[in-house]
């Protein structure tokens, strides 16, 4: 393939990637009240209506709520998970990454369906958000995993020796040696699993408990069976927040890794 | 400063031990050194001193005092890392001040003592860069103040020169070796180059395959060799044959004093430095062994050569480059009597 | 507890969290969703009491539900097909272009993962439907004169999943790429390869792993994803995974859900395993 040619392929491709979310942007300044193109017209209507929709902008707050508890919990978890994976793992590494990159690996309808049967199986049920949430952590999980064992793997554990030697205990080796050289790493995955879990759909919509609803959920419903821009204006807030979470981080990182 | 006393020290991490029964005894403010070949031990014993490991059997006193149960942070050691491992996100005062903030010493003294040892591993207005803002020759003396600065009871070296150029390990040598005799702190230092162990320290641990083969001064080991192994690692030596008889003994080069125990008829291996042999030309008149020039290496200071006896032995022998001789050229070796030294039968030969 | 022992189990505080959430959270329902299979349907219960295998029996004896696995792997197959010719030459040009390029390619094949996935679906609606994007725009330049069908049937489906998908096609093998020396190409130019076979027998059998890994990927998310199919197929077409779920939301049938399921994912296994021996890389074992 000669080399304009093949320029001129990827670049669309791209296009082909990025239109279908450019084309969610554009209708969401549509004046009509039907998805139309081209617009006709441009405003912000459909913002203002989808601002004063109760049922949407809780379904946000629900979703960005989900998703800071998700990050938490998983960054934690997936932290020590990573870190253990790094440097204690031993014979047992290649396992141990295995099962941390499960929930990654199996079908996530699979998955859900799994996790609704056993919470009801052990009489916890969907009355409580705590199904939902252990899904959200589950899915994330691996995502925190491979980027702090990512940024693990080049911790020389030296570093911690040499704190040790210096008479720094446990907790301060973790917190003034390990944590700030592997802090890109963990912000990295918790934003990571932020994001994910702000758009988890299959494990909300079975595991939702009654009367609550996350965005990308109630983005569903409404999708199927209405039409007006509403949804397109919805999507783009959607997209946007994450842009927002995205160049936080960009900032967060870039400053960190700035510094040395 | 402290006295450091190891007693039958074995470490085993399941596969047979890899440190198998040592004693040392290290004096206050002596330097020592561990010498052996990788994979020896070294690095093994120095964390357990360090308590990095936790020995599998015997004791490790610190001035009298089992610390086979104090953590490593609360040992008082200062440990120097092969790769230095200076903390990469905190600058030189920073990674100097770490010890200081564990012992929780005033900010006023950090300051002061900080001052004091930068100006001790002459890095004064350094203080600001980050450790990858400093050369290796730097990021070493940074990481030998690092151990310096908390005033550790006993510091440990875990070659700390391996990662430098010749030229400035040579200097390092020197460097460290002065600073440790200021400072007078008791010094383990683990090296697997000969020359290194032999300059810097006042005794030298040979260690072969988790045993210790000799400890004495740098020149017990290099002189009075415990038996072959260790002559050979610390330098060439040539290895002489010799007959016990009736109080001597015989050898190519003449007859020597029989030291030692050794029966009459015992055929032994004597150790001789190429360094320790003069070469004369044939037409002396001198006496000594004659001998056939088979290859030179001239290497500015000295020159090695490559000589043939008439046995058809072969001896190694370096000497300044005064006289010159060509290959193929007939000479006479001459070595001084006192310096062979015996190393024990030759298998099978016992009478 | 002495140093020792602390050594020895301190680690492992570690991994307990996640050894324990994986461990109840995945591994117990998923043998659960094993068990659940076999049991009896309950009536007005979610399982009733027993175990039995009609649930499998009533799979095997409907053609529907036999046609619709078959009508999925269908879909998930060219799905992953049309990622893997799509995707490969922009994995290329992402491993071995100039790296300008590269960077904001890079950027550009990853962000559509930041967008959740039912508002890329409703992209796709926005732009298939019979009043969509497409069809007006072709409608409008006179070259159709009624709608094409795009939505409600399996093209429209695969385009979407294509869309969805093609990332985890063109990441692993830009990988597989990258760690191919391009000192090997030129070893083959060297010996007088051209351009195209120096592709065709160096880089291209070398690539065959991350070709693999997409391929596995893709095929396994298609086999399993619910929004799309269910979005752009409607009620009209349906995949194995939209009949399990609604199955299970609408009517409440746990036994005779969890053994569709396990069909699906025990086929799903099977292909992928049989692609694994056919794809068997000698050199690499
Ligand atoms: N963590 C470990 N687990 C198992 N075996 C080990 C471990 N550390 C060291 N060993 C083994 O113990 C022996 C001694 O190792 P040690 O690191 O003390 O050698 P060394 O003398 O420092 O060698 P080098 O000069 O190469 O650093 C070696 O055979 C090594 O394989
Ligand atoms: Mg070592």
């Amino acid at each position: 393939m000669s080399k304009p040619f093949f320029t001129v392929y990827c670049l669309i491709i791209y296009a082909f990637l990025l239109t279908p979310i450019a084309v969610v942007v554009i209708a969401s300044f549509n004046a009509g009240a039907f998805l139309t193109f081209p617009p006709q017209g441009l405003s912000f209507r459909w913002y203002v209506v989808f601002f004063n929709n109760e049922v949407f902008m809780r379904a946000i707050r629900t979703s960005l709520w989900i998703a800071a508890v998700t990050m938490v919990i998983s960054g934690i978890i997936g932290t020590t998970a990573a870190i253990f994976y790094v440097q204690y793992s031993g014979r047992l590494k290649e396992a141990v990454r295995i099962a941390m990159l499960a929930p990654l690996l199996l079908p996530e309808v699979l998955t859900a369906i799994a996790l609704l049967f056993f919470v009801y199986s052990i009489g916890i049920g969907t009355q409580t958000m705590f199904g939902m949430i252990i899904g959200h952590v589950l899915i994330t999980l691996p995502f925190v995993f491979i980027n702090v064992s990512a940024s693990m793997e080049s911790y020389d554990p030296s570093w911690s020796m040499a704190a040790q030697s210096l008479g720094a205990g446990r907790f301060t080796r973790f917190r003034r040696i390990m944590l700030p050289l592997i802090k890109p790493g963990v912000i990295g995955g918790c934003l990571f699993a932020f994001i994910i879990s702000f758009d988890i759909f299959t494990i909300s919509f079975m595991l939702k408990n009654v009367g609550t609803s996350t965005l990308p959920i109630q983005l569903f419903d409404y999708l199927r069976t209405n039409f007006t821009p509403e949804a397109a204006a919805v999507s783009t807030c959607s997209i946007v927040l994450t842009l927002i979470v995205v160049v936080i981080s960009e900032k967060m990182l870039g400053l960190r890794l700035h510094r040395f | 400063m402290t006295e450091v006393s190891i007693e039958k020290l074995t470490k085993d991490y399941g596969q047979g031990p890899a440190v198998n029964g040592i004693s040392i005894r290290i004096a206050e403010g002596e330097f020592i050194s561990l010498l052996g070949p990788s994979g020896c031990g070294k690095t093994t014993t120095l964390k357990m001193i360090a308590g990095f490991e936790d020995a599998t059997e015997g004791a490790i006193r610190f001035d009298g005092r089992d610390v086979v149960h104090v953590p490593v942070e609360k040992r008082d050691i200062g440990m120097v890392f092969q790769n230095y491992a200076l903390f990469p996100h905190m600058t030189v005062e920073k990674n100097l001040a770490f010890g200081l903030e564990m012992r929780k010493i005033s900010k006023a003294e950090i300051r002061e003592r900080i001052t004091k040892v930068l100006d001790m591993v002459q890095l004064a207005g350094y203080a600001e860069r980050y450790p990858r803002q400093l050369s290796g020759g730097q990021q070493q003396r940074v990481a030998l103040a690092r151990a310096l600065v908390i005033e550790p009871k006993i510091l440990l070296l875990d070659e700390p020169l391996a990662n430098l150029d010749a030229k400035l390990r040579e200097e390092m040598r020197v460097f460290i070796r002065d600073l440790q005799r200021r400072v007078g702190i008791t010094t383990v230092y683990v090296t697997h180059d000969q020359a290194e162990a032999m300059t810097m320290s006042d005794r030298v641990v040979v260690m072969f395959g988790g045993r210790i083969a000799q400890i004495g001064t740098p020149s017990d080991i290099y002189e009075r060799p415990s038996n072959l192994e260790v002559a050979e690692f610390v330098g060439q030596v040539n290895i002489i044959r010799g007959k016990v008889g009736s109080g001597t003994i015989s050898t190519p080069f003449g007859n020597l004093p029989a030291a030692g125990a050794y029966a009459d008829g015992t055929e032994i291996m004597l150790a001789l430095r190429p360094e320790a042999v003069e070469l004369l030309p044939v037409n002396s008149g001198t006496s000594g062994v004659p001998a056939k020039v088979r290859s030179s290496y001239y290497s500015g200071s000295l020159v090695d050569y490559r000589l043939d006896l008439a046995d058809g032995a072969t001896v190694n022998v370096q000497t300044f480059p005064r006289t010159r001789f060509a290959d193929g050229d007939e000479v006479l070796i001459h070595a001084p009597v006192d310096r062979f030294w015996p190393l024990g039968p030759i298998r099978g030969t016992e009478a | 507890m002495n140093v020792a022992a602390k050594k020895r189990f301190g680690p492992l505080l570690l991994i307990a969290p996640a050894a324990i959430l994986i461990g109840v959270f995945l591994v117990l329902p998923y043998l659960n969703i094993v068990v659940m299979s076999f049991r009896m349907p309950g009536q007005g219960t979610p399982y009733g009491p027993g175990f039995t295998l009609v649930n499998y029996g009533k799979f095997f004896s409907d053609i529907f539900y036999i046609q619709q696995v078959a009508n999925t792997l269908w879909i998930g197959f060219v799905t992953t097909l049309a990622c893997l010719i799509l995707g490969y030459p922009v994995a290329w040009q992402l491993a071995r272009g100039n790296s300008a390029f590269r960077a904001m390619g890079y950027g550009l094949v990853l962000s559509p993962l930041l967008v959740g996935i039912v508002i890329r679906s409703y992209g796709w609606t926005i732009l298939l439907g019979n009043n969509g994007l497409i069809n007006r725009t072709l409608m409008g330049w006179g070259i159709i004169d009624g709608p094409l069908p795009l939505m409600y049937n399996a093209l429209g489906i695969v385009i979407a999943l294509v869309h969805v998908f093609l990332p985890f096609m063109i990441l692993p093998i830009m990988s597989a790429i990258q760690g191919i020396d391009p000192s090997l190409e030129a070893a083959a130019r060297s010996l007088g390869a051209s351009k195209a076979t120096a592709f065709r027998r160096i880089t291209l059998p070398l690539s065959l792993p991350g070709i693999q890994a997409g391929s596995i990927l893709v095929f396994v998310l298609s086999l399993s994803a619910y929004v799309t199919p269910s979005l752009i197929g409607g009620l009209r077409v349906k995949t194995m995974a939209v009949t399990v779920v609604d199955a299970l939301i609408d009517t409440f049938q746990w036994p005779f859900g969890s053994a569709l399921a396990l069909m699906l994912s025990v086929t799903g296994a099977i292909v992928v395993v049989v692609f694994g021996r056919l794809t068997v890389m000698k050199w690499k074992a």
